[in-house]
């Protein structure tokens, strides 16, 4: 064994191990600063989706409907939301607004609110109480469903309100357990279809009959699966049920 | 040492190698968080709290694995020793970093929710049965409750309170936490994430740990040949040198340095009565055997740190049978006085430098 | 009452029970079980937190301190030989892990097509 320095913590380096300290700590600083700048620019496109606060506040009337998610079909629309339009809506944070929506189905009501968009899905966020949501004057029109049949769709459930823009990156398995809070607190689920069907990309996914989504679907959740179900048009919003014992995990 | 309790003790040393890991890490972090929006064109921004979350998060990464770095290439190449001296300060930064991150998630994923943000966390996703789509932020909250024992033990005080096995039995539990946050990492952004740039370094980082690891506790392996038997072999006669120590493995697992002072053979514990630092790979400075990681000193005859401190470490009986140095395995209590065993032919060598002369 | 709601109050119950430990210990146990610590006073605080994570471990050590219960050779007997059990774990617990979920990686299914598997009532 030869001759080493030997470092005491609370007495001043040797002279060779000096030089090795001071080459260790420049490549310390500087490997942490290159981590930095690799692992931060490797972060992958959160997509479009956005808060639009700069189109103002919206509000336009038209017909509730409970799919059980609750709907607006647009009677009197505004220079953005045209009449026909079909979205769907949600309260301030991760709530829908069912418990305000589900006195006024089939009725006519008007909504106000900020306009959450991702290409062509769009929903809004209400003001809280009656500002957001109350029964309008009016008769409202029937709106017919359209069932479309059964359907084998491959994709994504997402919670609509962070897919549509609320969060960037507002989808996958990173960001699954805060989709599960939002559809718990009533927010709907969309499925983000790999292509698009009968023209939409973007459907609204419940449970059979009129239920919202079940719950064995939430393992499914933010994870890339094949499915059938029924879809139905309504309005222009295409409602798919989902049938959770044909859910499939894709390779 | 013992004496008076205080927050830090500090000392130059002490001074530059915070500076140097506070550097390191406000450049990661000012990297992350200010240059690369610069360099990501996407059309929409990553949400601020979102990006927030990824730049503290992989700071705590990067930290931590080279943390576990420090101490097998301390063990391997005794030149990174200095690193190792004053790690408790990085190991607290970390789970402040760690904290923050935790902290925006909690405040962000799991905010604006009717539920309670840690009932939110807990209960939101409960797909415990599947890998993918696992609920893995429960393997970040226990890497973050390591993290923060950890931290919170640091102060000299735990390691004599708890005696220093019981703290490094506690401290071990880093090794869970990296596990850990090998787990809420591949669980996690891996899932997610299509670019691999994070994906090959994350690998690169953590290999990096389990190589390093692997080769230190191998090479420990490879040095103790330990035998059974009443006294145990340590080394040949001829192969100690003067203020430096032969290291004996006892069968029962405990390591012995004996030390060769003014021509003289004493043995004491190998555990620094500090944070069990090896004091057989230190040397005698002034008569006084010095722990490589925090200058601990100990008289070798009587295992006594000098007045005024008060740390004792156990002594041990030596002989010499033939030419082989051999030491008891039952150990004397802490600070007995043994008589130094003298080497039978002592030669000192011109060039071998007496006394371990402090450079 | 649910699982995460009983863990959040064990939590907030751990912490508070703690408190009480570390107000007692901090002012009285420490300084009945350790001389240094007699007139020092700045860096109590700064083991208040570590008291709340770990205060059963610390109402052991002070009863075992009280009552000399550790013999004094525990003191110095090394952990380093789990060192190796505790790495060989670390690491075959991370290759397991990082291969499980890099193998359950999905990609997006972007060629698979809708299928319409019967026609609708109104078609």
């Amino acid at each position: 064994m030869s001759e080493k320095p030997f470092f005491v913590g609370y007495l001043p380096a040797p002279g060779p191990l000096r030089t090795f300290l001071l080459t260790v700590c420049i490549l310390l600083i500087a490997g942490l600063g290159g981590a930095g700048l690799l692992m931060g620019a490797a972060q992958d496109d959160p997509g479009p989706g956005a808060f639009r606060f700069d189109y103002g506040r919206q509000t336009v009337t038209g017909v509730v409907e409970l799919t059980p998610y609750p709907v607006i079909h647009v009677t009197e629309g505004n220079d953005r939301i045209k009449p026909g339009d079909s979205f769907l809506m949600t309260a301030g944070g991760k709530s829908g607004v069912d418990s305000r929506a589900e006195p006024l189905d089939g009725q006519l009501a008007q909504v106000s609110g900020v306009v959450l968009e991702r290409g062509d899905l769009y929903m809004l966020q209400l003001r809280g109480g009656r500002n957001g949501l109350q029964a309008a004057e009016g008769d409202a029109p029937v709106i017919t469903p359209e069932p479309q049949g059964r359907w084998k769709l491959a994709g994504e459930i997402c919670d609509g309100k962070c897919l549509a823009g609320a969060m960037r990156p507002g989808r996958g398995l990173a960001h699954k357990a805060c989709a599960n809070l939002c559809l718990l607190g009533d927010v709907p689920p969309i499925f983000v279809s790999t292509q698009p069907v009968l023209g939409e990309e973007f459907l609204l996914v419940t449970g059979p009959d009129g239920t919202r989504l079940p719950r064995e679907a939430y393992d499914y959740i933010a994870q890339f699966i094949t499915a059938e179900g029924e879809i139905t048009k309504r309005g222009d919003l295409l409602v798919w049920e989902i049938d959770v014992d044909t859910i499939e995990v894709t390779e | 040492m013992s004496v008076k309790y205080i927050p830090v003790q500090w000392n130059p040393n002490k001074w530059i190698y915070d500076a140097v890991m506070l550097a390191g890490v406000a450049l990661f972090l000012w990297v992350f968080l200010y240059v690369t929006p610069e360099v990501l064109s996407h059309e929409r921004a990553i949400n601020p709290q979102i990006h927030n979350a990824r730049a503290f998060g992989a700071c705590a990464f990067v930290m931590l694995t080279v943390i576990l770095c420090i101490g097998p290439a301390a063990r391997l190449d005794k030149r990174f020793l200095p690193l190792l001296y004053n790690r408790r300060h990085f190991g607290v930064m970390t789970a402040f970093v760690a904290l923050t991150h935790a902290g925006y998630i909690l405040n962000w994923y799991f905010a604006f929710s009717s539920r309670d943000k840690l009932v939110g966390l807990l209960s939101a996703n409960t797909s415990f049965g599947q890998v993918a789509g696992f609920p893995f932020e429960v393997f970040g909250i226990f890497a973050l409750i390591c993290l923060l024992i950890l931290a919170a033990t640091s102060h000299d005080f735990w390691l004599k309170f708890l005696t220093p096995p019981i703290w490094k039995r506690l401290h071990y539990l880093i090794y869970a936490a990296y596990f850990s946050v090998a787990a809420h990492v591949s669980l996690g952004i891996l899932q997610d994430q299509k670019n691999h740039v994070f994906t090959v370094l994350f690998m690169l980082g953590a290999g990096a740990v389990i190589v390093l690891h692997i080769a230190a506790w191998l090479s420990e392996r490879r040095e103790t040949a330990a035998k059974d038997g009443a006294w145990a072999e340590v080394a040949n006669v001829g192969d100690f040198r003067e203020g430096y120590a032969k290291i004996a493995k006892l069968a029962n697992g405990e390591r012995v340095a004996v030390y060769l002072m003014e021509g003289k053979l004493s043995a004491i514990s190998n555990a620094c009565a500090h944070q069990n630092g090896p004091l057989g790979e230190g040397k005698v400075i002034d008569c006084l055997v010095t722990c490589p990681w925090h200058g601990f000193q100990y008289d070798v005859r009587s295992g006594r740190s000098p007045a005024p401190f008060t740390e004792k470490v156990p002594t041990y009986r030596v002989r010499i049978k033939g030419d082989m140095v051999e030491v008891h395995p039952d150990a004397n209590p802490p600070g007995t006085y043994v008589e130094p065993v003298p080497l039978p032919e002592p030669e000192p060598e011109p060039d071998t430098p007496e006394e371990g002369a402090t450079a | 009452m649910d699982v995460a709601t009983a863990l959040v109050m064990a939590m907030q119950t751990w912490g508070i029970v703690g408190a009480l430990v570390a107000a007692v210990f901090l002012t009285i146990g420490i300084d009945r079980i350790d001389e240094d610590v007699r007139g020092a006073y700045i860096f109590r605080p700064l083991l208040i937190p570590g008291v709340l994570l770990i205060w059963p471990l610390v109402l052991w050590r002070w009863w075992q301190i009280e009552t000399e219960r550790a013999a004094w050779a525990d003191r110095y007997r090394p952990v380093r030989a789990s060192y190796g059990l505790a790495v060989v774990l670390m690491s075959l617990g991370i290759i397991a892990v990082v291969i499980a979920g890099l193998s359950v990686r999905q990609s997006w299914p972007a060629d698979i097509a809708p299928v319409q598997l019967s026609e609708g009532a109104g078609q």
